[in-house]
């Protein structure tokens, strides 16, 4: 066991080592999510001109959603991890995992991890920056609870993200080029991940359809817990979902992996 | 080269990537959807937001459809006649396939500009075409043949701003090869295109609306038909345009004359 930890804790550090190469790329994109929120703030803004509540909730608690979304992308969000592993499979460097006692799973999790922490830590810039304009239009809860529970519903984000990326890299063993794939599901991640708006705000019949599919998990419903927008006995009701659909993925991305294998033809040597 | 060999290299172009993307099917089958959805992601956000709201900054759901269908419009156009090619430019500065096109009988600007289409980015731009129609029909509007005409021409002066800002931005290669993915931010830029200019206040008003031209480039086409003919929205269109164009092609001039290919 701790020889197995050892092992992907080196890919880690090997991992963190290679991110730092690319810090420019992760803070000039965290710059660029500015602009995004300032589309946000003049968007949401005008919409509740006239109206002090929108869905049950006030402009403060609404624009500290989309803030809370902003190192939530950073963090758990898997920016190019199917691209990655397509190419892998793609130019057959694969081959190297399948003769090595890796498990192709944990070390692309520990890559994930370490990039994640590089951007993580540089979204904190351009927030920084931004927080001196924004403070007085954000609006926190006090309760504990939502940094306990909303911790754990983070990291099982972050699986999922990672893990649906994963499946998506598989598809490779299938198809030449999975681009359009990849943009396709982007697009619905986005969507029904509350990134464009908050779920709550759909139609009642589809928030609660939305709540059952694993996008609700992404990035949702982490960033929901710490603004205020779910309570205790909803984010408890998350939590068992989210964890199914942990587990699901976990099984889907085993069985592509298995199948693709038996698709895959390593050439050369 | 005169303009009808220009023409007819264009229409070779053309020819081409259709014959390319009826090779691939499946793939064009596919880049329709991710267009088409896309779309569809700002078509929900404007129905989610009027459920709970009448106005946005004076601008009823149909009105704002509208201009989000203004706004698409130019966005698919962008798509399928220039982005490919200008995205390809950036990546060949820096490998020095920009030779290729240097070795062309034609303006460098144009054979780059015009190398590819994209079908599935304009066969989308009629799904565009589509929300807009329905729009001014939910409107009750009746806009004259004139007026069709005027909201036409200033898409078009509005997609020149869309290329020159995109050119304006991969010309940055020229100077710094270490800029991959810089043309995401004319996304970026743009996402601004899909906001009422009312809804802009104090510096925000005067950066987005004033200095950078994404708000105008959707609003004023929009306008043209929800409240008629402003020439003076026009012209300010027409000018924004025409200085924009000229920049852009003063920086790809000047980034050309930099150009030094690639080492081997």
């Amino acid at each position: 066991m701790r020889t197995t930890l050892h092992k992907y804790r080196h890919v880690y550090l090997v991992g963190l080592q290679s991110n730092l190469v690319y810090r420019g790329n992760f803070a000039a994109r965290g710059l660029f999510s500015l602009f995004h929120l300032v589309v946000v703030f003049i968007l949401w803004g005008a919409v509740y001109v006239g109206n002090d509540r929108v869905g049950g909730f006030d402009l403060r608690q609404t624009l500290t959603y989309f803030v809370i979304m902003l190192p939530l992308q950073f963090i758990i969000g898997a920016f190019n991890e199917d691209y990655q592993i397509s190419e892998e499979i793609r130019n057959g460097l694969i081959n190297q995992f399948l003769l090595k006692p890796v498990n192709y799973f944990a070390y692309r999790f520990s890559v994930f991890l370490s990039a994640r922490s590089v951007s993580g830590v540089l979204v904190f810039l351009p927030l920084a920056l931004a927080l001196p304009f924004i403070h007085h239009q954000l609006s926190f809860p006090p309760e504990g609870w939502r940094l306990a529970l909303g911790l754990p519903a983070m990291f099982m984000s972050a699986l999922i993200q990672f893990t649906i990326a994963f499946c998506f890299g598989l598809l490779s063993f299938w198809f030449l080029e999975i681009q359009s794939f990849v943009i396709l599901s982007f697009a619905i991640e986005t969507l029904l991940g509350g990134q464009v708006f908050p779920l709550d705000l759909m139609p009642a019949a589809l928030y609660r359809l939305s709540q059952f599919l694993p996008y609700y998990y992404q990035m949702y419903f982490p960033a929901a817990i710490f603004s205020g927008r779910l309570d205790l006995a909803q984010t408890l009701e998350g939590l068992s979902v989210q964890a199914a659909w942990v587990v699901l993925l976990f099984l889907l991305a085993r069985l592509l992996w298995a199948r693709g294998l038996r698709h895959h033809t390593a050439v050369g040597g | 080269m005169s303009l009808i060999h220009y023409a007819r290299v264009w229409l070779a172009s053309a020819r081409y990537s259709i014959v390319r993307t009826m090779m691939f099917r499946f793939d064009f089958l596919m880049w329709s959807l991710v267009e088409f959805f896309w779309m569809a992601v700002n078509v929900l956000l404007i129905a989610v937001i009027y459920r709970h709201t009448n106005s946005i900054a004076g601008w009823t759901k149909y009105e704002m459809l509208l201009l989000v269908g203004t706004s698409m419009i130019l966005q698919r156009l962008m798509m399928g006649l220039f982005w490919s090619n200008l995205f390809e430019l950036g990546r060949n500065i820096r490998t020095g396939s920009f030779d290729f096109f240097l070795a062309q009988p034609g303006h460098p600007l144009f054979m780059i500009s015009t190398r590819k289409l994209d079908p599935d980015g304009l066969l989308n731009s009629f799904v565009a075409i589509a929300v807009v129609v329905y729009s001014v029909r939910q409107l009750g509007l009746h806009p004259s043949l004139t007026n069709l005409i005027l909201y036409v021409a200033t898409l078009f002066s509005a997609l020149v701003i869309h290329y020159s800002a995109v050119l304006l931005i991969v010309s940055y290669t020229f100077w710094s090869i270490g800029s991959q993915g810089i043309e995401g931010s004319y996304f970026t830029l743009f996402e601004f295109s899909r906001l009422p200019r009312e809804a802009f206040r104090g510096m925000a008003n005067v950066l987005f609306v004033y200095a950078l031209p994404a708000v105008i480039s959707s609003n004023v086409p929009a306008g043209v038909l929800i409240h008629g003919f402003r020439p003076v929205h026009a012209l300010w269109l027409l000018l924004t345009a025409a200085a924009w164009l000229a920049l852009a092609v003063f920086v790809f001039n000047r980034g050309l004359r930099r150009y030094a290919s690639a080492s081997s």
